[in-house]
């Protein structure tokens, strides 16, 4: 597609690449390590308590433990350090840095004066306490950020799923999330393979007005397309006895080490909880 | 003679009433029988598969299922549909329609956790029907990561977990490599002398000799042309070829040209 128009080009190649890699973080899931070999409901219910415990603590101290215990969690399952930073750090905290910097001046919590800037004759004073709730702020974002991250990165996407049931989700919204989850990947297949054979015959000189028409045709094919898989889904349903209520496999099998896990976790919490009231 | 499973006398079928898929189907299957039914691309074939299926219904004649009509009715009773649902089993065309499931172990089992199968007997029927097939290192995979091979495999792994006493299949070794495809030939064949029902539909002449006790030929009109035994039909070049079966093709032998129309029966003689 012709220069300065192939605004499409990217992004269908920058959805693509972002679904690819979330087909890529899935290979974490299937690495040995210390979380994946956890029962994924054990693993959600301690990953809660920890996040609980970031949002009810007032220490920064407590908060940057808790983020440690992330890092040493992520070593010890096999996750690349790198990746995993560049995947906690980019976006949310950064954003939330952004959006915890006013609160350091007096203007928004005053306080105790911890030093004076002047900025285009404008004086502004950084308080104790502001840059106290500041600090505060983006360490539980970054902490609760990487544990989120990191149960997703180490625990397969179906499996997650599957953990809604406990927290009382019906079945049937489980299983089409399930079912989303799989087609996603066909349909990403099928505008890969679109995209490809248009660039296979026109080249990559195409006026953006026949680039934005092969598009919406390709939007309204991949619908029509949608809506057969739609009905050939369902009677191979039917095919195999589905009634409309649907049994779903629970292969969950909690270990001796899971128990001993959701213990140690749970004193810790509540270890937390005591010093936060202190 | 053995006890008629299905039986369709004059059965008719378009989509949406206007584009006909069917016209006038009349067919007797026995338990225990080996069919085929073969036609070129768009003959109906599938169509018919789903009839037998219970999916759709023909909009007119009858199908029979053990002496008892096949309508939409006898469906909404839910001890009868649980009961077709064990006794008929239908490996789709596209796979990737079949598996739906997050993983293979989940698509796998799907079929007897719909129909109450007790977990011990799930758990033998997985064990069986997966060293069968070799899918034992599949099972945590997601469909979309498995090959066209794998994903028939366990498209069939998926309807044999049923144990079903008919198992239907639509065109089930296309676009595989010749030994996938032989693997799932050898295993239909020992279905069947284990005494299940075959229904196999193909263009795939290579296969039929070996699958079939009787073939019904499909023709443009979407009627059957012809039945008979494989070698009567595969003997038959003309009704091959005025059904889009064999096409006819130049070929080089020495310095001599051939033109004549491409079977392959006489690799079995």
């Amino acid at each position: 597609m012709s220069k300065g128009n192939n605004f499409i080009e990217y992004s269908i190649a920058g959805a693509l690449s972002f679904l690819k890699e979330s087909i890529f973080a899935d290979e974490y899931a299937t690495k040995e390590g210390f979380l994946q070999s956890l029962d994924p409901r054990i693993k959600v219910i301690t990953f809660l308590l920890f996040i609980s415990a970031i949002l009810f603590t007032k220490s920064i101290t407590i908060s940057l433990c808790l983020y440690a215990i992330c890092l040493a969690l992520a070593y010890f399952s096999n996750v690349n350090m790198w990746f995993f930073l560049k995947r906690t750090w980019i976006f949310i905290p950064i954003f939330s840095l952004f959006i915890a910097i006013p609160a350091i001046f007096n203007i928004f919590t005053p306080g105790e004066v911890l030093f004076t800037l002047k900025l285009l004759g404008l004086k502004l004073i950084i308080t104790q306490q502001g840059l106290f709730t500041a600090v505060l702020f983006v360490t539980r974002v970054i902490a609760s950020v990487s544990f989120a991250v990191l149960l997703s990165i180490t625990t397969k996407h179906f499996a997650l799923l599957k953990v809604l049931r406990i927290f009382g989700i019906p079945q049937v919204f489980v299983m089409t999330l399930g079912m989303c989850y799989r087609y996603i990947y066909l349909f990403l297949e099928v505008v890969e393979n679109t995209y490809l054979a248009i660039k296979s015959r026109v080249g990559t000189r195409l006026h953006y007005k026949k680039g934005q028409q092969i598009i919406a045709w390709n939007i309204s094919s991949l619908w029509h397309r949608s809506y057969y898989l739609n009905e050939a889904v369902y009677n191979a349903m039917l095919s195999r006895g589905y009634t409309g209520e649907p049994a779903l496999l629970n292969d969950f099998r909690v270990k001796s080490k899971d128990w001993v896990w959701l213990f140690f976790t749970t004193v810790f919490f509540v270890i937390l909880l005591y010093l936060n009231r202190k | 003679m053995n006890k008629v499973i299905f039986e369709l006398r004059n059965v008719c079928f378009s989509y949406h009433g206007k584009f006909p898929a069917l016209r006038g189907i009349d067919i007797s299957i026995g338990q225990g029988q080996k069919i085929t039914f073969i036609g070129a691309n768009g003959s109906g074939k599938s169509t018919l598969l789903h009839l037998l299926d219970g999916l759709i219904f023909a909009d007119k004649g009858s199908i029979k299922f053990f002496g008892e009509e096949l309508n939409e009715r006898c469906f909404s009773d839910a001890n009868f549909s649980r009961i077709f649902r064990r006794a008929v089993g239908l490996v789709f065309q596209n796979s990737d329609v079949q598996l739906f499931c997050p993983t293979v172990k989940e698509d796998i089992v799907f079929g007897p956790l719909q129909l109450g199968i007790e977990r011990k007997e799930i758990e033998s029927r997985l064990e069986r029907v997966t060293s069968i097939l070799n899918l034992n290192n599949l099972f945590e995979r997601s469909p979309h990561q498995l090959s066209i091979g794998e994903k028939r495999k366990v498209a069939i792994a998926s309807t044999l977990m049923i144990n079903s006493d008919v198992l239907i299949l639509d065109e089930p070794t296309a676009g595989l490599d010749p030994l996938t495809a032989r693997h799932i030939i050898d295993l239909l064949l020992q279905e069947n002398q284990s005494g299940k029902t075959i229904i196999t539909s193909t263009h795939d002449l290579h296969i039929v000799e070996e699958i079939s006790d009787t073939v019904y030929v499909l023709g443009q009109e979407k009627n059957i042309v012809a039945t008979g035994s494989p070698e009567e039909i595969l003997r038959d070049s003309r009704l091959l070829e005025d059904n889009n079966l064999v096409h006819i093709h130049t070929h080089r032998h020495k310095d001599k040209m051939h033109i004549h129309s491409h079977q392959h029966l006489e690799h079995h003689q």
